[in-house]
């Protein structure tokens, strides 16, 4: 959870709450010179500036001050891991929708070094809105992109693509599906991957207040019944344990 | 803003993470010569610094934050006699200096509060249970059974449910049916009994007299004002349960004038609660007659705040000349020229 500290440091009052931000990267040991921070890792975040909260995040400066308060929840390596259903060894299909890309990369660099053959899907509004395509191909997985108004990439939804691709993996009976980003296109990315038999994870952005599983405002509904806390239990959750339509 | 309070400049050395502060525990020498116990509605309490029911969890998860014996105490999050789901999404939504919520009172119930919940906290935690039903009988019900648990250290009752035979009007918003409420509960335990009063009402000081006459041993106000947000682009209420509470900086003007006006009326002690973020914050709690007060919403932001407020209540009391924090409740002075 990060939030922008006021002017001159103090706390701030409003916006009130911090925003639930994934690690973009993680980059090596903090350099000497900083001080009181030599060896401490440096994360990268990556957001949009969708109100005042992430528009006061967006213009900070250089040794302004930030809150902090993590690393919180559950990635993928761990929901997997702990899933019901045996992890795949087979082909990886990234999708990031938007800022969703921001949840993945860490992800896909940990397939990749592990041998897995990694696809990253990113789909976007237009060609300007295509994050973290450099940062991807450099670490050597394949990618394709998609934009709705067709400035780059394939002309369309993520989902398109996505669907090529599960279809001609064998009726997608090996592969994993890794989705972050907007709900319509983590369900579509659900229900594609349940209709090509394939796994499927997302990661959830519902709003939050406090990230540590008290607030109890990220609720997502389960389809077993009653709701999971995103923070806490996530944001990786199997696809098929979210009621997709109880979700806003 | 001038006068000797505190500033958000010294607020800063009290900000997440501060590992240097976090480390002067309760009895340091700088501060011996402020004692910062106080005696809430017979709870002995090591500082004056509670965490607000609903905002605090059972406690363990903010074992990882602080020391949970340093607070004062911990009201933990309301029980029902039964386990119960909250509302569906969206539950949340910000607000200026604030936000709101319609989360509904999901708890794990009151079995699983007293066999897994107490029992997972370390000694000397002081814990505040916090009772919600549909019914006086149902409220009684579960302080009895809550009320048999040796690590309760007293109870809070949330009268903002509404009562469910009375036509779903809350029961901190009658008079009648509060004087009710109290009078069945009061009966079900000889433990420290506190009110939580609902702030939605147009006069706070008749809803603590009734609380006095029906034997609760002190009141906490205030609960989340009733509020409304609205995304206009989609046209529609942005909680599922279109009304929620707003909590935050937003309401602690409000929740100070009703502190106020409620110590004037009763003699029992107060609880203070609504927008607290620091220290400066608390101690006008305190002056406007508040025995103790409660940290919520800032809980979220800062999981450490209670520790850093307890703190800087103290200093604020040594820089006043004040011996002990019991001293600043009711301590406040007439207006300037009067």
């Amino acid at each position: 959870m990060l939030g922008a500290g006021a002017e001159g440091g103090a706390v701030r009052r409003d916006p009130l709450l911090p925003r639930p931000m994934a690690v973009y990267r993680e980059l090596g040991p903090m350099a000497a010179g900083v001080e009181g921070a030599a060896g401490e890792r440096i994360v990268e975040v990556l957001f949009r500036v969708v109100g005042r909260g992430t528009a006061l995040l967006a213009d900070l400066r250089k040794d302004d001050r930030v809150s902090l308060v993590g690393p919180l929840g559950r990635g993928f390596a761990q929901v997997e891991a702990e899933a019901k259903i045996a992890a795949s060894a087979g082909p990886a299909l990234l999708v990031g929708g938007g800022t969703g890309i921001a949840s993945l990369y860490e992800w896909a660099r940990a397939l990749a070094s592990a041998g897995r053959a990694v696809t990253v899907l990113i789909g976007a509004r237009s060609a300007g809105d295509l994050l973290g395509w450099s940062d991807y191909a450099a670490l050597g997985v394949e990618m394709i992109g998609a934009t709705e108004d067709g400035s780059a990439g394939i002309k369309g939804l993520v989902t398109k693509p996505l669907e090529d691709r599960l279809r001609k993996l064998q009726a997608g009976r090996d592969a994993t599906v890794y989705a972050v980003g907007p709900t319509p296109m983590m369900r579509a990315c659900a229900d594609l991957a349940e209709a090509h038999a394939a796994r499927c994870y997302v990661s959830l952005e519902n709003p939050m207040a406090c990230g540590f599983g008290v607030c109890l405002g990220c609720a997502a509904p389960r389809r077993s019944g009653g709701f999971a806390l995103v923070c806490r239990s996530g944001p990786v959750f199997p696809a098929l344990e979210i009621d997709w339509a109880g979700l806003p | 803003m001038g006068g000797p309070a505190l500033s958000d400049e010294g607020e800063r050395a009290m900000g997440v993470g501060n590992g240097v502060g976090e480390a002067r525990g309760v009895g340091d020498g700088s501060r011996a010569s402020v004692d910062e116990r106080v005696v809430l509605a017979g709870i002995p309490l090591r500082n004056a610094v509670l965490t607000a029911s609903g905002t605090f969890g059972y406690g363990t998860e903010f074992a990882p934050f602080l020391d949970l014996t340093r607070l004062g105490g911990f009201v933990a999050k309301s029980l029902t006699l039964e386990a119960r789901h909250g509302n569906p999404p969206p539950r949340i939504a910000e607000a200026p200096a604030g936000m709101l919520n319609a989360i509904s009172i999901e708890n794990v119930g009151v079995k699983v509060f007293l066999e897994e919940k107490l029992p997972a906290l370390p000694e000397g935690v002081v814990v505040i249970a916090s009772a919600f039903g549909t019914e006086p009988g149902l409220y009684a019900e579960l302080v009895a059974r809550v009320t048999a648990h040796p690590r309760v250290a007293g109870i809070e009752i949330n009268a903002s449910c509404p009562h469910v035979k009375a036509g779903g009007i809350e029961f901190g918003q009658d008079p009648r049916l509060l004087a009710e409420l109290v009078a069945v509960v009061r009966k079900a335990t000889t433990r420290p009994l506190l009110v939580k009063l609902s702030p939605n009402v147009t006069r706070i000081a008749d809803m603590a007299k009734v609380c006095e006459a029906e034997g609760a041993d002190g009141i906490t106000l205030i609960n989340a004002i009733q509020a409304m947000e609205v995304d206009v682009e989609r046209r529609r209420p942005v909680l599922s349960n279109i009304l929620g509470g707003l909590s935050g900086p937003a309401i602690r003007p409000i929740a100070l004038r009703m502190v106020w006006q409620a110590a004037q009326a009763v003699r029992i002690p107060i609880c203070g609660v609504g927008g607290i973020t620091c220290a400066e914050d608390a101690v006008k709690f305190l002056l406007c007659g508040a025995t103790a007060i409660q940290v919520g919403t800032q809980n979220y932001l800062d999981p450490t705040a209670a520790i850093g407020i307890a703190r800087g209540i103290a200093d604020y009391a040594r820089r006043h000349g004040f011996e002990r924090v019991a001293d600043l409740t009711g301590a406040l002075l007439p207006p300037q020229g009067k």
